[in-house]
């Protein structure tokens, strides 16, 4: 990569003003770095950190009621405030190029990939005669493995990853100065992103592009981006060279997602926890001076005041006052967190025997031809009383369906599943709905999982209502529901609340506080935390240690994320294609790989250490089948 | 690789919600102007409702003149402003004398009963099969919406044609017959909603818990699908009024000596060339309660609609 002295893309003093109402607030505010031909940004933060924001300011996208008050922002070397709205437009596509997030919705469902192709192109310039050719020529340089069968299909034929390659192929078919990728791996697997992420870097190389990548993984950004700029609540709180931010994180916030995000190698430490959550856009008004300072953990009356911006000698940047720098956080940062205890073998919670899930799908006009989809091959597990078990694996692997089994959503198509001794495959019901309460779900999706129109505490208490539990007065049920409100950690003025007035981290706190109120001996949590940012997450992961070492709670924890089952569970199980590949106590199987595909989901997750190469080389050249 | 679209239910983590939640925490809400509008219908419908159902309790406070009181020296006479007109009788009278005024007052008693009661019938009766056939799914539901389509496929104003036939006049089998042929509606539209909320994971949890089938229904969905149900129950009362006025202007739903506005268009059909206002006026009480009825289900459909309501922090 050659770094060009010749700027792109550069901000200065740039402020983004919402007009909330009467009410004024800096959305952005006073942004400043510039961005070279070749180079990659990394733009990170949790959400509501106006990374997106700031895509659309680029773009020139912005949403009503928002304008750029102050700065000066320009694009190879035109002015962007001052080009009429036309005109921008026009840049749009060919000048500046863009890559969403969600590739599936992104290509129109009633197009071929020829005819969205095909447009593409002819906005582009190009002659019908040359068209077929560049299009074939873009999708081969981004490795799909048959271009012309990729043309003649539509987006539901091809997997997400292949989806963003050709969303890929087509940002880069206008040779653009800049490209604005817009979290263009979170909706894919971990093995799929470094697919696609190691194509991202191959073509922005080939075409020297200047790219800004939307982030909320900093290690990630690390790995991929040259510069790295963090953002919190509208400001740019960190600026500098990836490996430098990533190795000495400057800025507390900067921190605190570094060390929030579990390891996958080294040593086992405790997540530290942010207290509160970023400031929602209303709230920014109140905070002129550091806007981090009242999370921060060593801010001090200043803070409130005044925000300071300093400069190292390589470029490294930081907004933030002197007191917060001196790293007095470090140490609970690195607080050590004792392995897992191992589990003696008493008599298992829950045991799947040998349980197998294959879906049946009728086909032909009167649905003759029967074809079977094994979801689950024959499957045993044995959880014991308060052990953490994970499955890892890709989606579509089979690890929901076990869950499945687990909560009885789906009955085996052969084998068994026993819970606390009793078969619930072959059971009385009344036996089958004992049984039935032991094991408890929390479910992904916090925001579909609890019915708008419940207040928090008969969310919480829901599970007293439950046929053949004896009707429980107001009273008794006020005090369940104060008990489990501590018990998660939500605040106590929240039972009175409704869904919508909870933010994603204390939603998925209700969820969990729900799966408790029928104290059950195990809790099935398919991907709980994969929704939620960072900080949330590395709360959310603390509070399950708690429940689990209080109540000894077994915890089935069903993830794509192998640093957060290595930070909660002592065994883990590996699936693919409906199969186990590899089991055995957690440290092991992360540390000495067996199986070829734990090997491949390992290497997928960028390292801790920025001077580990990611993604790996061999993967780039892996095809997709 | 493996087609996502086959593969399990429910199984793609959905990771977009962290990053669609950027854009939301940092979007403004949509533009106020169109909700503005809608809120206006709200009001302005609610307005009319209000005011035509006064007029049905208090007719017979606010009629000058019984509604059957024949006056057979002011026959045809037009309304008050105009030439020819008499103060007694505000809005002029029809061939036999009668007050046009008072009639309409009336008419109004059985428009609104027929409006609520058979809107009522049509709706409960129609969302409980569509809850049911939303609900469980499956041959339940095969069956239930077979029978919506074979009942949907009679011309509907044949089958209330019909049915009046073979029940008779009188205001009880119009309210029937008008529940026979529209419960359809309900159910077609409350199926397709309890659908969409059963997908929702709160329904699973709650049968996890081991609630009961009805259970689940009162207390999870139909909380779901009422606003819907509200709104269509005030889509109904127009269509009500509609039909029940067509009904009577052939002589098919209230026995001769009520008063209803379909029968006062009948009769003035025959004297339309001598006098327009006999006719005229009941229409337009007809055209008036019907957009109120419309305006009104079209501002609950936005009130009502939590998608549409701000967040509250």
């Amino acid at each position: 990569m050659m770094p060009n002295s010749e700027s792109v893309l550069s901000l200065q003093g740039v402020t983004l003003t919402a007009n909330l109402g009467g009410q004024s607030v800096s959305a952005l505010r006073d942004l400043n770095f510039s961005l070279a031909r070749g180079r990659v940004l990394g733009v990170v933060g949790e959400s509501g950190a106006g990374k997106s924001m700031l895509a659309r300011l680029i773009s020139g996208l912005l949403p009503p009621g928002f304008d750029v008050t102050s700065g000066a922002m320009r694009f190879v070397g035109r002015d962007l405030l001052a080009i009429p709205t036309r005109q921008r437009r026009e840049l749009l596509g060919r000048q500046i190029a863009f890559i969403p997030q969600e590739p599936l919705t992104a290509l129109n469902p009633l197009w071929t990939i020829a005819d969205t192709f095909n447009e593409h192109l002819t906005r582009l310039g190009v002659p019908s005669s040359q068209r077929l050719d560049t299009a074939l020529r873009f999708l081969e340089s981004v490795q799909l493995a048959t271009p012309a069968q990729m043309l003649r299909r539509y987006p539901h034929q091809l997997s997400g990853g292949q989806c963003q390659r050709v969303l890929i192929a087509m940002a880069f078919a206008s040779e653009p100065a800049l490209l604005i990728a817009d979290e263009p791996t979170t909706a894919l697997d971990v093995v799929t992103q470094t697919r696609v992420m190691s194509m991202l870097a191959e073509q922005q190389r080939q075409h020297a592009t200047a790219v800004v990548l939307i982030t909320h993984d900093l290690r990630l950004a690390a790995h991929v981006c040259d510069d790295v700029a963090v953002m919190y609540a509208g400001d740019l709180v960190e600026y500098g060279p990836a490996r430098d931010v990533l190795d000495t994180p400057r800025h507390p916030y900067t921190r605190a997602l570094k060390y929030a995000t579990p390891d996958l190698t080294g040593p086992r430490r405790r997540l530290p926890v942010l207290k509160q959550q970023m400031p929602g856009l209303s709230a920014l008004a109140d905070l002129p001076g550091c806007r981090f300072a009242p999370r921060c953990p060593s801010a001090d009356a200043a803070c409130s005041h005044a925000l300071q911006h300093r400069v190292a000698p390589n470029g490294h940047r930081v907004s933030c006052s002197a007191a917060c720098e001196h790293g007095a956080d470090t140490a609970e940062l690195q607080a050590a967190l004792p392995p897992p205890t191992p589990v003696d073998d008493a008599s298992p919670v829950a045991e799947l025997r040998e349980a197998s899930l294959t879906y049946y799908t009728r086909s032909g006009l009167f649905g003759q031809h029967k074809t079977g989809f094994d979801a689950v091959k024959p499957f045993s597990l044995k959880v014991y009383p308060g052990e953490f078990v994970g499955i890892v694996g890709e989606s579509g692997s089979g690890k929901t369906s076990v869950a499945r089994l687990l909560m009885g959503i789906e009955q085996p198509t052969e084998g068994r599943v026993l819970i606390a001794g009793a078969d619930v495959t072959h059971g009385t019901p009344k036996q089958v709905r004992r049984a039935r309460e032991q094991v408890q779900i929390i479910f992904q999706d916090p925001q579909s999982a609890l019915n708008p129109r419940r207040s928090v505490e008969r969310l919480l208490t829901q599970a007293l209502e439950a046929a053949g539990l004896p009707a429980v007065d107001a009273a008794e049920r006020r005090k369940r529901a104060l008990a489990l409100q501590s018990d998660v950690g939500l605040p106590a003025d929240c039972l009175t609340r409704f869904p919508t007035q909870l933010s994603g981290g204390q939603k998925q706190r209700v969820n969990i506080g729900r799966a408790l109120c029928a104290a059950p001996a195990l809790i099935v949590a398919d991907e709980i935390v994969s929704g939620l940012d960072v900080s949330v997450q590395a709360q959310i992961l603390n509070l399950l240690l708690e429940l689990g070492r209080e109540h000894q709670i077994a915890l089935l924890l069903i993830s794509h994320d192998l640093s957060v089952v290595r930070y909660l569970c002592s065994r883990v199980l590996v699936m693919r294609r409906g199969e186990v590949v590899e089991q055995g106590p957690t440290e092991e199987v992360f540390s000495n790989p067996k199986h070829p595909y734990t090997r491949t989901l390992i290497e997928a997750v960028p390292s801790d250490d920025a001077r580990i190469a990611w993604p790996p080389v061999a993967a780039g050249e892996a095809r997709a089948a | 690789m493996v087609d996502k679209s086959s593969s399990l239910p429910a199984s793609l983590p959905t990771l977009s919600s962290a990053a669609t939640g950027a854009a939301g925490a940092l979007a403004r809400p949509a533009p106020k102007r169109g909700r503005r509008l809608r809120s206006l219908n709200l009001w302005l419908g609610a307005a009319i409702v209000l005011g035509v159902a006064l007029c049905a309790i208090f007719a017979p406070w606010l009629a000058p003149h019984d509604p059957l009181d024949q006056d057979l020296l002011h026959m045809l006479s037009p309304p008050a402003w105009m030439a020819g007109g008499d103060i007694a009788f505000p809005l002029g009278t029809d061939s036999l004398g009668r007050d046009v005024l008072s009639r309409l007052l009336y008419g109004s008693r059985i428009a609104l009963t027929v409006a609520v009661v058979a809107a009522l019938g049509a709706g409960v009766f129609g969302s409980l099969l569509a809850i049911v056939a939303g609900y469980f799914g499956g041959w339940v539901d095969r069956a239930i919406s077979y029978l919506v389509d074979l009942w949907m496929s009679f011309p509907p104003v044949v089958l209330s044609l019909v049915l009046m036939v073979s029940l008779g006049v009188g205001i009880e089998n119009v309210i029937l017959s008008i529940v026979l042929v529209d419960w359809t509606r309900f159910c077609r539209v409350v199926r397709a909603e309890v659908m969409v909320v059963r997908q929702r994971d709160y329904v699973l949890a709650a049968q996890l818990m081991n609630f009961s089938h009805l259970r689940i229904m009162l207390r999870e969905i139909l909380p779901a699908a009422l606003p819907l149900m509200i709104t269509l129950f005030s889509l109904e009362m127009g269509v009500a009024i509609t039909v029940e006025a067509l009904l009577s202007f052939i002589g098919l739903s209230v026995p001769a000596n009520v008063t209803a506005w379909g029968v006062m268009i009948a009769d003035a059909r025959i004297s339309m060339h001598e006098s327009m206002s006999g006719l005229l006026f009941p229409v337009l009480a007809i055209v008036i309660t019907v957009l109120g009825c419309n305006l009104l289900g079209d501002g609950l459909r936005v009130a009502l609609d939590p998608r549409m309501r701000t967040k509250g922090n």
